[in-house]
This record gives C-alpha cells, sequence and structure tokens, in this order.
C-alpha cells in the first residue's frame, strides 16, 4: 500500500499542475500554473499540431498535423518526442476528422479520408474508420462509413474508445457507439454535441476535463423531442463501459454551447455560452450546481470572435484562448478577467491540462 | 409523376396518407435562420487583403484581423488569401509565431 501511496504521489507532483498547448511553429507550449509562466517548449519533429490528445496513463501526449498527416509520441517527464511517424505516400494524403486512443495507448482509433492529387484532379476517398498502430506507425485497419455516415463527420466529431477497448463512441449529432473489431454501429444516442458555430476544429478525445474518469464522460448535450423537435440541454453522464447514460435536462437550447469543465471536486460545472452572431456574438461563463444540474450563477465576458475554453488542474483557473497569442485567465469563482499571458506563438491546437 | 392523379377513393386514400407522412409541425419549432453558404471556407472573393465572416460582413471577424491567419489556416484550410501551406509552400511563416505581432516577417510568395 505504501508502495502505492509513494507512486501515485510521485506520479501527480512529477507532472504537477502543466498546460500544454500546441503553437505555432511546430512546437508545444508547456505552461506552469503555480508560477504562471511558461517554462519549455516541446520542439515537434514534424509541421505544425492541429490536434493533441492525453493518454489514459497522462504520461504521454498524441500529437497529430494537418500537412503530413503525422502523429508524434511526446513522453510528458523528458518532454521530448519518443515517437513519430507521417501518414501521408506519395501523391495521397489523409485528412483526420477525429481521433481517440485504446486504454493501452498503442493504437489511434478515428476518421479520415484521403486526397489524391492526380494529373488532372484530386480525388476524394471515401469517409472511413481507421486504426493507427503507433508500434508499426502505419493505419492497420480502415473500413467504409455507412452511406449515411459519409458526410456527418466533416466538420468534425469527438472520438473515444471505452476502457474496456471494445466501444468507439462518436460525438456528433446524435452519438453513435461503433464496435472496435469490425466497427459495426452497436447503438444510437440522440443527443448531440452543443452547437459551437463556427469554432469547430478537428475534435480529438480527452484532455477536456483534467480530473476526468476514463470511464465517464460528463458533458453538455443537446436533445430534441420527436414532436415539436424543441431543443434543450442538459448534462448527461456516460459509462462508456456499459454504454448506459443519464441525462438531465437544464432549459431551452440558445445560441450555442462549449464543452463542460468540472471543477476538481466534481461539485462545479462551468460552461461558456454563445448568443447573437457576427459582431453581436455575446459570450458568458454558465456555471452549474453538478448535484442539483442547476444553473448557479451566470456572467458575461469580452470574448474573442472564436475562442476555446478550458479549466486548471486546481479548478481555480478558467482559461480562454484559441486564434491569437494569448491566454486568459478568469478566477473561477468570481468569473472576472485576471490576467492574460502572452504565448508569444499563435496557438493551433485545444489544450490539454495534466494536474 | 405530377401527370398522375387519384382516380378512386383507394388512390386518394393513399395520397392523402404519404402527404400526412411528409408533414411535420412547424410553428413550435426552433429552427436556426439560413445563413449565406460559402463553398470554399469563409471567402469566395480571390483578393488578398479580403475576408468575410460568416453572414457575409465582416463585423464576425477576429479582431485584430491578424489572429484569423493562422487559426483559419488550421482550423478550415483559409483558401484564397495566403500560400498552400499543405502542398507548395511550407515554409512561408517560418519567421512569424505570432501573426498579429511579427506579421512582417510573414514571406511573400509569387506563384
Amino acid at each position: 500500500m505504501r508502495a502505492l501511496l509513494v507512486s501515485l504521489l510521485a506520479a501527480s507532483t512529477a507532472f504537477a499542475g502543466h498546460v500544454y498547448i500546441g503553437a505555432w511553429q511546430k512546437q508545444i507550449i508547456v505552461f506552469d500554473e503555480d508560477t504562471e509562466k511558461i517554462v519549455d517548449r516541446i520542439q515537434l519533429a514534424n509541421d505544425v499540431p492541429n490536434g493533441l490528445m492525453l493518454s489514459n496513463d497522462r504520461k504521454k501526449l498524441f500529437v497529430m498535423n494537418a500537412k503530413d498527416a503525422a502523429i508524434e509520441v511526446v513522453d510528458l517527464q523528458t518532454r521530448k518526442v519518443e515517437n513519430q511517424f507521417v501518414l501521408n505516400e506519395g501523391n495521397t494524403r489523409i485528412r483526420f476528422f477525429g481521433m481517440a486512443a485504446d486504454p493501452e495507448g498503442k493504437l489511434l482509433y478515428g476518421s479520415s479520408i484521403t486526397v489524391t492529387k492526380e494529373i488532372d484532379r484530386f480525388s476524394i476517398g471515401k469517409n472511413r474508420f481507421h486504426v493507427i498502430d503507433l508500434a508499426q506507425k502505419k493505419i492497420v485497419k480502415t473500413h467504409d462509413m455507412p452511406a449515411e455516415d459519409q458526410n456527418a463527420f466533416r466538420r468534425g466529431a469527438g472520438f473515444r474508445v471505452s476502457p474496456d477497448g471494445k466501444y468507439l463512441y462518436v460525438f456528433r449529432d446524435v452519438i453513435k457507439i461503433y464496435d472496435t473489431t469490425d466497427f459495426k454501429e452497436v447503438d444510437k444516442i440522440d443527443l448531440s454535441k452543443p452547437d459551437n458555430p463556427d469554432m469547430e476544429r478537428v475534435s480529438f478525445g480527452g484532455g477536456d476535463d483534467p480530473h476526468a474518469d476514463p470511464a465517464t464522460i460528463i458533458s453538455v448535450f443537446n436533445s430534441s423531442d420527436p414532436i415539436v423537435h424543441r431543443n434543450i440541454f442538459g448534462i448527461a453522464r456516460f459509462d462508456l463501459n456499459n454504454r448506459r447514460f443519464e441525462f438531465t435536462p437544464v432549459g431551452p437550447t440558445t445560441g450555442g454551447m462549449m464543452g463542460l469543465r468540472l471543477s476538481p471536486d466534481r461539485k462545479r460545472g462551468y460552461t461558456v455560452g454563445m448568443s447573437g452572431s457576427g459582431g453581436n456574438l455575446r459570450y458568458e461563463f454558465i456555471v452549474f450546481d453538478m448535484a442539483t444540474k442547476q444553473i448557479v450563477k451566470r456572467q458575461d465576458f469580452p470574448g474573442r470572435t472564436r475562442l476555446s475554453f478550458g479549466i486548471s488542474g486546481n479548478g481555480k483557473n478558467l482559461y480562454i484562448y484559441g486564434a491569437g497569442e494569448t491566454l486568459e485567465l478568469y478566477d473561477s469563482a468570481t468569473l472576472m478577467h485576471r490576467k492574460t499571458i502572452d504565448l508569444e506563438a499563435d496557438t493551433t491546437t485545444g489544450m490539454v491540462v495534466v494536474p | 409523376m405530377k401527370h398522375l392523379r387519384a382516380v378512386n377513393r383507394k388512390a386518394q386514400r393513399i395520397e392523402e396518407y404519404v402527404a400526412a407522412a411528409q408533414g411535420d409541425f412547424h410553428a413550435l419549432q426552433d429552427s436556426r435562420p439560413t445563413r449565406p453558404h460559402y463553398p470554399m471556407g469563409c471567402s469566395i472573393v480571390f483578393s488578398p487583403g479580403w475576408e468575410v465572416d460568416s453572414s457575409g460582413g465582416t463585423a464576425g471577424l477576429c479582431q485584430p484581423v491578424e489572429r484569423d491567419l493562422y487559426d483559419c489556416y488550421i482550423s478550415c484550410f483559409w483558401p484564397a488569401q495566403v500560400p498552400d501551406h499543405l502542398n507548395n509552400y511550407p515554409g512561408w511563416t517560418s519567421k512569424c509565431a505570432s501573426a498579429t505581432k511579427d506579421w512582417r516577417n510573414i514571406d511573400l510568395v509569387f506563384p
């Protein structure tokens, strides 16, 4: 028991309170949450990253880029790239629409298309599931998506693999669950990701919630009744292993909403709501009491036109970033702006927080 | 099929059934307003320095506008105004990490 406690303590202090964000050019910025300073810049082997994902054991980062369809694996202890390879071949390029790692961190599941430059045109391949083997450094399996899903992933989707490795969850306008062995659809849930107008990046699973249990997803989802199609949003909790979920309606869907970020004690949930469009776009923080699933606080803030949202490992700061070189810190208790950090490079990925 | 019409009661009932199956309640539905469709990402104009937002105006662009440069480039492959990073000009931003501050260091490309 003592050895276990020591190892757990070591694991928690070795990577304590760091934020990882991909940025221009070819780097991952390491931000220390205690000192609120940039402490390192991990140089990548390939091109500009466009996706970051944390392994289930929280010891590695999986990094993707758009130009080469390259995958890089960064060891968080040494902060070095320990494995990297390029999936583009010859005139054929691969475009990812989402990715998720298996529980052991050896395979990456996702969806992609191929784009082949021919003598007089580009040929676009079918949308397909793919399985990337990190040891073999190649795609080891593909499976064409059904016709009705061919265009459903083009704006990106959230992917997640269940801890037992049996199911692949795909979060988009509906939630679909596939068997990871043959990619047959085993279930469909009529909940959708909240609208996030004009802010979709390529979505990668993992890392959104610094304290997440790998077997559970708790987030904001939209639901629509089958009669008058009135959209409501609520908080859903998924058990990924047994495919069960609970959905608690909260209120009518407004403009748009970002993902839910939970405090370390899981008592408070935070999201960013959007209303209006163009020059009239308005942002507000929304705070939920997670026991009652009720909104307990709202506060407008001057958000940038496109933004991403995160929470610190200790839950004291809310992060606003993306579309630019600054990281804005808001106090999670007062929802007031505290500080703006100049990252000295435009960010290109979502952030991964490792407490 | 518009030249076909129901001539007996059974055929009329079939027509009514099909029409009812395709109908829907619209008055109480939430629907988002239709917005302009831009087939090539944010902009349809091949003119350097010109970009429109998703509503066809400029009020929804990033402030300052340089913030849009890299973010649109990565997230939606901004097609017209910047060099083709994916195929032909991979190094055009190699001296510029922050577009807002270092935009003067961006390479010009003359294809």
